[in-house]
């Protein structure tokens, strides 16, 4: 939102505040200013002269040399332009000059004559044809007759204003316009609000003689409309193309800029038709029919539908309402009587409709931003004043107002709060005076007696309800500088609360730790991704992971779906590694997969957190993965067992599940599945491990019991055995736990052998077998007997032959 | 005889104090003490010394064996020892080849900071709390008094999945989970994913939150204030500065922005904090009671506040990290420099 310094001080009296201190007490009072705009920041070093006098350049045919008056001063300036006569004013850019379009003025010598400047154009003065006459042509700019020679010329043209764009919060909607940030600069330096002048004159008649309106839409909660005769259309005095210029509108006509100066300074917008277009003398607002179609100021056409609300008249929409006009009644140049509309538009509607067609007028915006029912009163009768005050036409007696919302107009609600709870809130006692000044300074006006804060908020602050709100305001116009170095203690009159962490995070925070020893580096991946991830990873139809939540309005495809599955985005990641040449890589995430319950999606989905584990590296295996799966679980207090792998994007013979007693499946680790690699452009092995963590962290937590060590010493006997392929190593060790009674302690697998003269589909395992006794030191004999038993129990159980 | 056994002494003990290696010591003792070595067959011959002087003789014998026994273990150490030092000349090494073994992977630097704002929030009294990602219109907006009318709910801004069902806009609906289910006093931290409508060179589509609440009896602004500080100080050292901005969240009342001594220029200055030397720390405020009053808590007892850090940024600036684009890349390159 933008406002100028000039416009300000028509209503706070600014002559004793600087632009900049005003900048920074604006934006300390929640109005940040996010650019300050000097209008005259291309204009310095140049001057209004008179050209006195136009010689031939002496050497040069296609240059005139032109003595130039400046009041105190004559100076020579040569130029090629063609359009200077002597008698004309012109800009003059003199030494120092530094023009809208980057040249620096200097005075020069030109091809033996000196010159001490420059005459300028429109361009290189920053302004256009809209702004004043001859601006927009190829040419030295010529100024109206009546200027004052000598004089600056941004005092001149009246662009020595200074723009302030400000963020208007969204609670403020009344502060987007230059009366509402006034108020507001009252309030913050004690000042007092100037009124804007709506006194008008009228020329008799009736305005319902000549229109009418009906309102047949919820979304339009007030509608006011003025009728004005013989009007003259001409361009607006050039302080009012001024003040719009500084706002960034552009100047059209009179009877436009008044529309767009109400805009700004009231922030209502408002709308000015050509009452000869008006079929039938009548305004009708409306939703717009299906397939209806209008024809707009920025030279589109729009199909509409019943979501839109338009102006039209009798038969036909005019306006897009609240965003932009249609071609088909705006004011034009043979424009002889005006309807202005002054109305109140849905916001919700507004917005919807402006974002449909993408269409961001200075109109929508406001509107978007809500303006206020009362708002429409103040703000034609203030463009009508300007009417008069320009003598730009007659107005016609009587407003049509209809107001088709039960608000009750220009109604102030009483609050009674608690001055106490105020200073409360902030935690800073001020004073009462100091809080009524504040509140009266915002026009809240406001009574204490004893603790009871009694406040009545203009009927325009909607957002004032309770003492938060009031705290609020007494805070910002205090300064909130009190907490920039704020001491003490926090929490001195509130209880002490004790800090717990979330089981989860802990417990995922120690797997971390194991995979970051292990060499693993953490990454963060999306959970959104493309539909086609279950694909890619060989996911069967049918399976629950098939069943996805789908965003309604997706950024794009890869982002469109809720992942069910954590592989996806490691493997891309290891794809994107291998890409731009990184190798040896070791990554995990911990993430969540969603998981719904029915689809479409009535009620919340599971959210399933999720630790995930690739690895891409030469040299690395199964059981390498094995045991840093392993070092995880050990964190824990799961009971497992392992069984071959059902998981469809795993290598089906180099893989496994994780098993818990209850039968369930925590997780998954192995080779990735060959199609797999192939569908994600990996030529080389990757390992995977996926644990369910939330199944984890709902296990008690692991107990660490510990038992007598034995006083006797343990004895050590190593057996080779020769079995078939398929008898596992944990049917081995199994057999040979149990069969060696109480004197067993431990065994370990050191040592698997495969060789032709073993026999086809043989291999040899070696196996160290630890014995011990609570009670004794065990003889060669009690171990002989033991190591006997288990190859007799290997043999007759897997046809195990010592070797 | 006393002559004789002198004599072996002197020679004895010149022998051991010149030997060079065990091997010729050890012969040396072979010499003297070994079975047929000088000083035994003297030992041996006592038996022919006359009795008279038997005793005097065996003295001096026992103290000449004694003595060169100490010579011979002192030499013998000095030896072993200097064969040790020897040993270890052979075994230097170059100390700047690499190391072996697993080389430490590392955290992201999101998973870093997030511990570290726990393990604060947590010391000062906060529990860590998690609440859904996916979430209904009622817990990301309604309650929080977001209107049905704000742009926030259109669908331009936010991931819907139903009308009524959507990836949440913020961390904020912890806060009435929080209300919801817990009785003050209470004090809540809830870190978590979020997710908008928005993928562009400087806004990532999803990034990450903090969302904290505060519910007590008399708790001001002031003591917010305070509790920001002592965080701030935490997590950038003690020189941070502050400084406070009036902001507006639909559910705060005061509603503020805190910024801090920004972190990638200290201050200085730089294209990041505009030359300001203030980044954005945190936004929050006292809560507002409408909003108290939605979720069940009296707000005529109770009163509290709200805030939350986007992270992403604070982790960017505290890592220098060049591009937000990076956090979710994946990069080993830049992952490794986490370190």
């Amino acid at each position: 939102m933008k406002v100028s310094y000039k416009w300000l001080n028509d209503f706070v009296d600014l002559s004793d505040i600087s632009v900049e201190v005003l900048a920074e007490k604006l934006t300390n009072s929640g109005f940040e200013v996010e650019e300050v705009i000097y209008q005259n920041r291309f204009l310095h070093d140049v001057y209004v002269g008179k050209i006195t006098k136009i010689e031939k350049h002496p050497n040069a045919d296609k240059l005139v040399v032109c003595q130039v008056d400046l009041k105190d001063r004559k100076v020579q300036i040569i130029t090629s332009a063609t359009n200077v006569f002597e008698g004309a004013l012109v800009p003059v850019s003199l030494e120092g000059a530094d023009l809208a379009n980057g040249v620096k003025i200097k005075p020069t010598a030109m091809r033996g004559v000196s010159s001490d400047g420059m005459f300028c154009s429109g361009e290189e003065l920053g302004i256009d044809e809209n702004y004043i006459e001859g601006a927009g042509i190829n040419g030295i700019l010529i100024l109206p007759k009546d200027f004052e020679v000598g004089q600056k010329i941004e005092d001149a043209l009246m662009l020595n204003d200074v723009t302030f764009d400000i963020n208007v919060t969204p609670n403020r909607p009344d502060c987007n316009s230059v009366v509402g940030i006034a108020r507001e600069i009252c309030a913050m330096f004690d000042k007092k609000f100037k009124n804007a002048d709506i006194s008008y004159k009228t020329v008799g008649g009736n305005v319902k003689d000549y229109v009418s309106v009906e309102v047949l839409t919820k979304n339009c909660p007030r509608y006011m409309a003025s009728y004005i005769k013989n009007i003259k259309l001409e361009r607006s005095p050039l302080w009012i193309r001024s003040r719009l210029n500084a706002v960034g509108i552009k100047p059209i006509n009179n009877m436009v800029d008044i529309t767009n100066y109400v805009l700004v300074e009231q922030g209502q917008p408002m709308h000015a038709f050509d009452y000869k277009y008006l079929d039938g003398h009548k305004i009708v607002v409306r939703q717009a029919n299906e397939n209806e179609n209008i024809a707009v100021l920025n030279g589109n056409t729009y199909n509409l539908d019943k979501s839109v609300m338009v102006i039209s008249d009798k038969d036909k929409p005019v306006v897009i309402a609240g965003v932009i006009g249609g071609t088909n009644s705006c004011i034009n140049n043979d424009t002889k009587e005006t309807v202005f509309e002054c109305a109140v538009f849905d916001l919700k509607s507004v917005r919807l409709t402006a974002k449909k067609f993408g269409l961001r007028t200075d109109s929508s915006a406001r509107y978007e931003k809500g303006v206020n029912i009362n708002s429409p009163s103040t703000a034609l009768k203030r463009a009508l004043h300007l009417v008069c005050q320009l003598g730009c036409g007659e107005i016609v007696d009587g407003i049509i107002d209809i107001v088709n919302s039960d608000v009750t107009l220009e109604k102030s609600e009483t609050l009674s709060l608690s001055y106490s709870r105020v200073c409360k809130i902030l935690g800073v006692d001020i004073p009462k005076e100091r809080v009524l000044k504040i509140l009266n300074g915002l026009d809240i006006k406001s009574t204490i007696e004893g603790d009871v804060l009694r406040c009545v908020p203009p009927y325009i602050r909607e957002d004032i309800k309770n003492e938060n709100d009031i705290a609020e305001e007494v805070i910002r116009i205090y300064g909130y500088d009190v907490y920039n170095d704020v001491e003490g203690v926090a929490f001195e009159n509130s209880a002490t609360t004790i800090g717990q962490y979330e089981p989860r995070l802990v417990m995922e925070n120690n797997f971390k730790n194991v995979l970051v020893d292990s060499g693993f580096y953490e990454t963060l991946n999306y959970s959104l991704y493309s539909a086609s991830a279950c694909d890619k990873l060989l996911i069967p139809e049918g399976d629950e992971r098939r069943k996805v939540i789908k965003i309604a309005n997706p950024i794009s495809e890869d982002l469109s779906t809720a992942r069910t599955v954590m592989a996806h985005a490691l493997l891309l990641d290891i794809t994107y590694n291998l890409s731009v040449g990184n190798k040896d890589l070791r990554l995990f995430e911990i993430g969540k997969v969603y998981l719904p319950k029915s689809l479409p999606l009535t009620e919340l989905p599971v959210e399933n957190n999720r630790l995930s584990i690739a690895v891409c590296e030469n040299g690395f295996d199964f059981f390498k993965l094995k045991g840093i799966v392993e070092n995880i679980l050990v964190l824990t207090s799961l009971e497992y067992k392992i069984e071959r792998s059902s998981e469809p994007y795993l290598h089906s013979g180099v893989s496994a599940d994780i098993i818990a007693k209850d039968g369930k499946k925590i997780g998954s680790f192995g080779k990735l599945h060959k199609l797999v690699l192939k569908n994600y452009d990996i030529s080389q092995d990757v390992y995977y491990a996926e644990l369910d963590c939330d199944y984890l962290v709902q296990l008690p937590e692991k107990k660490y019991e510990t038992k007598e060590v034995s006083k006797y010493q343990a004895v050590e006997r190593d057996i080779a055995v020769v079995v078939d392929e398929k008898v596992t190593n944990a049917e081995l060790m199994s057999a040979t736990k149990s069969s060696c009674g109480k004197i067993f302690y431990d065994v370990q697998l050191f040592d698997v052998y495969r060789n032709e003269a073993l026999g086809e589909n043989k291999k040899s395992m070696a196996y160290k077998i630890t014995f011990m006794s609570d009670e004794k030191t065990l003889t060669g004999d009690e171990i002989n007997v033991a190591v006997n038993k288990v190859l007799k129990s290997l043999e007759f159980r897997y046809g195990a032959k010592l070797r | 005889m006393k002559e004789k056994l002198q004599e072996i002494q002197n020679k004895g003990v010149k022998e051991i104090s010149s030997a060079t290696d065990l091997k010729v010591l050890d012969e040396i003792r072979v010499k003297y003490l070994g079975k047929a070595g000088e000083l035994t067959q003297i030992l041996r011959g006592m038996k022919d010394v006359p009795p008279e002087e038997r005793r005097v003789v065996g003295i001096l014998a026992n103290s000449v064996r004694e003595k060169m026994e100490i010579a011979l273990s002192e030499k013998l150490a000095e030896l072993e020892n200097a064969k040790l030092l020897a040993d270890m000349e052979k075994e230097k090494i170059d100390i700047t080849e690499p190391s072996t073994g697993i080389k430490r992977g590392a955290l992201h630097p999101l998973t870093r900071f997030n511990n570290k704002f726990i393990d604060l929030c947590v010391e000062m009294g906060f529990t860590v709390i998690q609440t859904p990602e996916i979430e209904t219109d009622y817990y990301n907006f309604e309650a929080l008094n977001v209107p049905k009318n704000h742009p926030a709910r259109d669908m331009q801004d936010s991931l819907y999945i139903t009308d009524s069902i959507l990836m949440r806009t913020h961390t904020s609906p912890a806060q009435v989970h929080a209300m919801e289910t817990l009785k003050p006093p209470f004090k809540i931290v809830c870190p978590g994913r979020v997710y908008r409508n928005d993928d562009d060179s400087s806004h990532s589509p999803i990034f990450n939150q903090f969302e904290a609440l505060v519910i007590d009896e008399n708790v001001s602004l002031k003591d917010f204030m305070i509790m920001v500080k002592e965080m701030a100080v935490r997590l950038y050292g003690k020189d941070v500065k502050m400084r406070v901005r009036p902001a507006f969240f639909p559910f705060t009342e005061p509603s503020i922005e805190i910024d801090a001594t920004c972190q990638m220029c200290q201050g200085k200055g730089c294209s990041l904090c505009k030359g300001t030397g203030f980044s954005e720390f945190f936004g929050g405020g006292i809560v507002n009671p409408r909003i108290l009053e939605m979720s069940g808590v009296d707000s005529k007892k109770y009163s509290g506040f709200a805030f939350g850090p986007g992270i992403d940024r604070s982790v960017m600036v505290t890592n220098k990290i060049p591009n937000i684009k990076y956090l979710f890349r994946n990069d080993m390159r830049f992952l490794k420099q986490m370190r």
